[in-house]
């Protein structure tokens, strides 16, 4: 059985501040063998990947009031408590980005028309990066509809969002 | 579904929204209410409630459904309640503007009318502030706060209403005729104030910045304007209540609130010099134009408050300061942002799903800003006219300035009409590779 240490970063969240320091503080903490148990007020989906690149599975569950638990296992340890339909398919190694766009000062919906019109250029299963000044919350669903996987954050001060994109293998 | 998708019945509380503004200006023109008939009269009554539930509350909703999911980034907790939402809202609008009619002999008598529209209202404000005060407190930060106050304001304003409808119609006991009778002001300030006014100022702490590529306003600086207007509204409301129910007059508590709000506003302009001036987008667009002539409103309307206040006449002229407060300040910055919102949907919409893959319209393509620029200006030069007309007491004169008013809705309603249905797209570009055209009522997705 994994022993999961706990991190609830719904009080950061809640603040507006971005909870990415403190995850990966916690996860440079534990000890091997030990999974992270977070508390979010959204489905985390961008850490999953990240998680994944690092050797964790997830199981995310849905709480109540539109929260989330995922519980982070690694990877070598079979966890019976973790329900398989929950554990996302494996992520692969994402490739370097083959474009690179800065966004950051483009008035809306500038920045998704160049994000969409890369992405349709790249190659199956190549990436692109792109910086924006905000999180592109109306590119997602375009995205999504079109197959692409994508990963994205604030960076640590909170101005810059960093989004990758990688096309459907 | 990740991000934010657009919100089906937005168009569809904007179309609702539209067709109550010209209910309430054709009565204006008709000489319905004030200033022929007295403030308190039952056609008063209709007017005002006629422009501010039909007009500016269901445009608000619309705009909320659409952009509370942008503020908080989470998608919007019921996406299957806000057509209900909108029946019980237009059914309870229509009983209650009924029951106003009844009273000033208009209708025949139906003591049943004003209960029942304050019902339905309730029921269908209910729904909007249970969806959107969940999705706000999914991350309450910045301007979802405003967002949530906005709404708690909405419910207290709803709340005093319906005691009123039940006062009126003699259900109330003792009680409710002393709150009918000392009520009223808490109610237009929790309205126009907390729900409509405090809720705009929010959205545009996020949206101004974002369009103007202005760095967000600090959270610590933006809640003081949150906290100043939330202290002026518990003055109001709680202050007021207390007050009537010891039987003293609320003129104390409204004091006190008027500072309060005046505080608030003086960060709010502060606030909103910082981000024209830090923008990096130095040309502006129409709508950003126009929505800063209805920030000149609200200017203009604190200032007039106080100088009515100071010169001893408020009472006598409280008909002005509402007209530039709701046709100024909250239509003024309505109607531009639906000039904006409706391009940026009906692109987003037709565009959405083939951009990348041909070449796509740009959202400034949809509209054509120098035509429409001009029912903008007739708009605002005939709405501050009116209100000198008022201030003048030329009651004639002012619904001419309505009347030219109302020529300046008209083209507006057509330039976004014209949006809609992207009758200013040339045709090779207009439906590229497959793009399917919006309907002009709701969004198809």
């Amino acid at each position: 059985m994994t022993t999961f240490i706990d991190v609830d970063v719904r009080p950061i969240l809640r603040s507006g501040r971005d909870p990415f320091s403190a995850i990966m503080s916690a996860l440079d903490s534990i000890n091997p063998g030990e999974g992270l148990r977070l508390f979010a007020t959204f489905k985390p989906i961008p850490l999953f990947a990240l998680m994944e690149s690092r050797g964790f599975s997830h199981a995310a569950r849905e709480l109540k009031d539109g929260e989330w638990e995922v519980c982070f296992a690694p990877c070598d340890v079979a966890d019976a408590s973790v329900p398989l339909d929950a554990v996302s398919p494996a992520f692969d190694n994402w490739p370097g980005p083959t474009i690179s766009l800065d966004n950051r000062d483009l008035e809306p919906p500038e920045p998704m028309v160049r994000i969409l019109a890369a992405a349709e250029k790249l190659e199956a299963g190549q990436t692109l990066s792109a910086l924006l000044g905000r999180e592109p919350g109306f590119l997602f669903p375009q995205l999504e509809k079109r197959g692409f996987r994508w990963l994205g954050g604030f960076t640590a001060d909170g101005t810059i969002y960093e989004l990758t994109v990688k096309a459907p293998s | 579904m990740i991000g934010t998708s657009i919100s089906r019945w937005t168009m569809t509380y904007f179309a609702v929204a539209l067709v109550w503004l010209f209910v309430g200006l054709l009565m204006i023109i008709a000489g319905a209410g004030y200033p022929l008939a007295a403030v308190g009269s039952p056609d008063t009554l209709v007017l005002v409630h006629v422009i501010c539930i039909g007009w500016l509350s269901l445009a608000m909703c619309g705009a909320l459904f659409q952009f509370v999911p942008v503020l908080v980034a989470q998608p919007l907790f019921s996406g299957k309640c806000e057509l209900p939402a909108l029946v019980l809202l237009s059914a309870g609008l229509i009983a209650l503007t009924s029951g106003f009619l009844s009273l000033g002999g208009r209708l025949p008598p139906a003591p049943w009318s004003l209960p029942l529209g304050a019902i339905l209202l309730g029921s269908g404000f209910g729904i909007v502030i249970v969806n959107l005060g969940i999705t706000a407190l999914r991350r309450p930060t910045g301007p979802a706060r405003f967002v949530l106050v906005g709404l708690a304001s909405l419910a207290g304003a709803v709340g005093f209403g319906a005691i009123f409808t039940f006062a009126l119609s003699g259900r109330a006991g003792s009680m409710g005729q002393l709150v009918l009778e000392a009520g009223i002001p808490l109610h237009a300030i929790a309205g126009l104030g907390g729900w409509l006014t405090l809720t705009a100022v929010g959205v545009s702490y996020r949206l101004l910045p974002m369009f103007l590529l202005s760095p967000d306003v600090d959270d610590r600086r933006s809640r003081i304007t949150l906290i100043a207007g939330t202290l002026a509204l518990v003055a109001a409301g709680f202050g007021g209540t207390i007050s009537i129910w010891v039987g003293a007059e609320t003129d104390a508590a409204t004091s006190i609130a008027a500072v309060l709000a005046f505080i608030s506003l003086c960060c709010y302009g502060r606030d909103l010099f910082m981000i024209f001036r830090d923008r990096k987008r130095k040309q502006l667009e129409l709508s950003m134009w126009m929505a800063t002539l209805s920030l000149a409103s609200l200017m203009a309307t604190a200032s007039l408050i106080v100088v009515l206040l100071a010169t001893r006449t408020f009472v006598s002229h409280v008909g002005a300061v509402a007209f530039i407060a709701v046709f100024g300040w909250l239509s003024g910055l309505v109607l531009s942002k639906l000039y904006k919102i409706v391009a940026f949907l009906t692109w987003l919409e037709t565009y959405g799903p083939v951009m990348g893959r041909v070449p796509t319209p740009r959202v400034q393509d949809l509209a054509v800003e120098g035509r429409a620029s001009k029912w903008f200006v007739i708009y605002y030069v005939s709405a501050w006219s009116g209100t000198a007309m008022l201030l003048n007491d030329q009651a004639s004169a002012f619904r001419s300035a309505v009347v030219v008013m109302t020529i300046g809705v008209v083209g507006i309603v057509r330039e976004l009409v014209r949006i809609r249905r992207l009758d200013d797209v040339p045709w090779p570009q207009r439906l590229p590779g497959g793009a399917v055209a919006p309907s002009l009522l709701f969004a198809k997705n």
